[in-house]
């Protein structure tokens, strides 16, 4: 089911100090405009992400016979004669991989009829959609990110072994490979940066990466100074996913986990 | 401080481009992404200032962090994404030798030759509600950025201004203020929902933010299961 397990090998130990390597990747960031549809056509359909970043809606075109897969509850509405059916897709393996991955067992998947159709989709919360193509390529999403994908693309749950125990903020991830068209969602804006050398994020804004990447769950380098363990519990960044190497992460703007944290307080309290 | 506002204004993040030897000072757990050429610190007092323990005793009260993250460039063109936890706003606010008072939880990052002192209470003294209204003053002379909950709106106040107190965000300390009713009476201020107001007198630049985690927060919790 997964021929990359050996460079996937857990990695939990601690990174040495950041030296401050002068080759640190120079991440260009193309979302300055992070309000702009984006927009496109490929061999298998045709799509327009609008409303971004905070209420992002995405309009998928398909020609008749074709298909899009996608999560439960994500689409808004379609084509009267779009034909949606609910099903486990890939076998009880795959499944569970997904389910393991943070993604239902379920996937709904909608073939064009006749004429061809449209579907508009959204995610649950606030947020931005953000688009991949893949060539024989893959990526790997953070837990629940995935939205839909077109034929072509196979999804697999990935167990982080100590990777993902580590990271409290639930690095579990779900690969995405083969040649097709992926979209995922995240609560807050969805920001591409382009890595070359190296590159630190919080785990809890990870959205997605390339598996170009090399990664790995560390504490903020330099936040150990002299052993010092409690700056790293004091400091509050947590843990976060170090990588290495050229391609294109994804980053997310705001967390659920956050949002949760502020109304937490707020709930009643049990009367007894 | 070289920055760069993204996804405003309600899914904001600054991105900040630091050259060597650069240093800012940030909220605890703002940070999202950064590149790899930084020395962190965390320490209990602004960078190079006086203070220690007892100010990071008195910032934890004032609703912020007892400790602050302390990202020093260590090679040319090092980029540091932060954010706040709430959906909102960023602004910028530069300071040459005044001071702004900070809502506790707006205060997002700093440059260097900013104090960050929580021992004003001007304010914080005139509220009995308790809530979430403490201070914090930012003196000296660099940049700061500040979040809200919600949009951010200037006012450049030139003579008297009437603002509730939920939605004060940060305000140069060249205005004087007065706690008060909205209305004529305290019955009617409170039953007009505006309960306390601040009333800001003399010229000055006050933020103010268009919503109030309080309201948002008793709104969410009688719908949510008890603890």
């Amino acid at each position: 089911m997964d021929d990359h397990s050996i460079d996937d090998v857990v990695e939990a130990e601690l990174v040495p100090e950041n030296g401050g390597s002068a080759s640190v990747g120079n991440p260009s960031n193309q979302a300055a405009d992070a309000s702009e549809p984006i927009c496109g056509q490929t061999s298998q359909l045709t799509y327009e992400i609008s409303q971004r970043p905070d209420f992002s809606v995405l309009k998928v075109d398909l020609a008749q016979g074709a298909k899009v897969y996608a999560e439960p509850s994500a689409m808004v509405s379609m084509s009267a004669d779009m034909h949606l059916k609910a099903g486990f897709r890939g076998g009880v393996g795959r499944s569970l991989g997904r389910m393991l991955g943070g993604e239902s067992l379920v996937v709904n998947t909608f073939t064009a009829q006749a004429g061809g159709g449209e579907i508009l989709f959204a995610a649950g919360a606030a947020g931005d959609i953000a688009y991949k193509r893949l060539e024989n390529s893959s990526l790997y999403l953070q837990r629940g990110a995935y939205m839909l994908n077109t034929e072509g693309i196979d999804l697999t749950g990935k167990w982080q072994g100590a990777k993902g125990f580590f990271s409290g903020e639930g690095l579990v991830l779900l690969k995405a490979s083969g040649t097709g068209d992926l979209f995922f969602n995240s609560y807050g804006a969805i920001l591409p940066i382009d890595v070359t050398g190296d590159f630190i994020v919080d785990t809890g804004y990870v959205v997605a990466f390339e598996d170009t990447l090399q990664y790995r769950v560390t504490v903020l380098p330099g936040l150990r100074t002299a052993g010092k363990v409690k700056s790293f519990f004091f400091g509050g960044e947590g843990l976060v996913c170090q990588f290495s190497g050229t391609g294109r992460v994804w980053v997310q703007t705001r967390q659920v986990s956050s949002f949760l944290a502020f109304a937490n307080p707020y709930r009643p309290t049990k009367s007894n | 401080m070289q920055y760069d506002l993204i996804a405003r204004p309600s899914m904001t993040v600054a991105k900040m481009m630091l050259q060597a030897g650069e240093t800012v000072t940030c909220e605890v757990g703002a940070m999202v992404a950064m590149s790899s050429g930084f020395q962190v610190e965390t320490t209990s007092r602004s960078k190079g200032g006086a203070g220690g323990f007892r100010k990071g005793i008195k910032r934890m009260f004032s609703g912020e962090s007892y400790f602050l993250n302390h990202f020093t460039a260590t090679a040319p063109e090092q980029m540091l994404m932060v954010g706040p936890s709430m959906l909102g706003d960023i602004m910028h606010h530069s300071l040459s030798g005044g001071s702004l008072v900070v809502q506790g939880s707006s205060w997002l990052a700093s440059s260097t030759g900013i104090e960050i002192d929580t021992t004003w209470q001007g304010l914080g003294k005139a509220f009995f509600s308790g809530e979430s209204m403490f201070w914090v003053k930012c003196s000296g002379t660099g940049d700061l950025l500040i979040n809200s909950f919600g949009a951010i709106h200037e006012i450049d106040v030139r003579g008297e201004h009437v603002v509730d107190t939920g939605h004060i965000v940060a305000f140069e300390d060249t205005l004087q203020f007065d706690i008060g009713k909205a209305g004529s009476s305290w019955i009617g201020s409170f039953l007009g929902g505006e309960g306390l107001v601040c009333k800001f007198k003399g010229q000055g630049k006050l933020y103010v933010q268009s919503h109030n985690p309080p309201s948002f927060g008793k709104l969410l919790g009688p719908k949510l299961r008890p603890r």
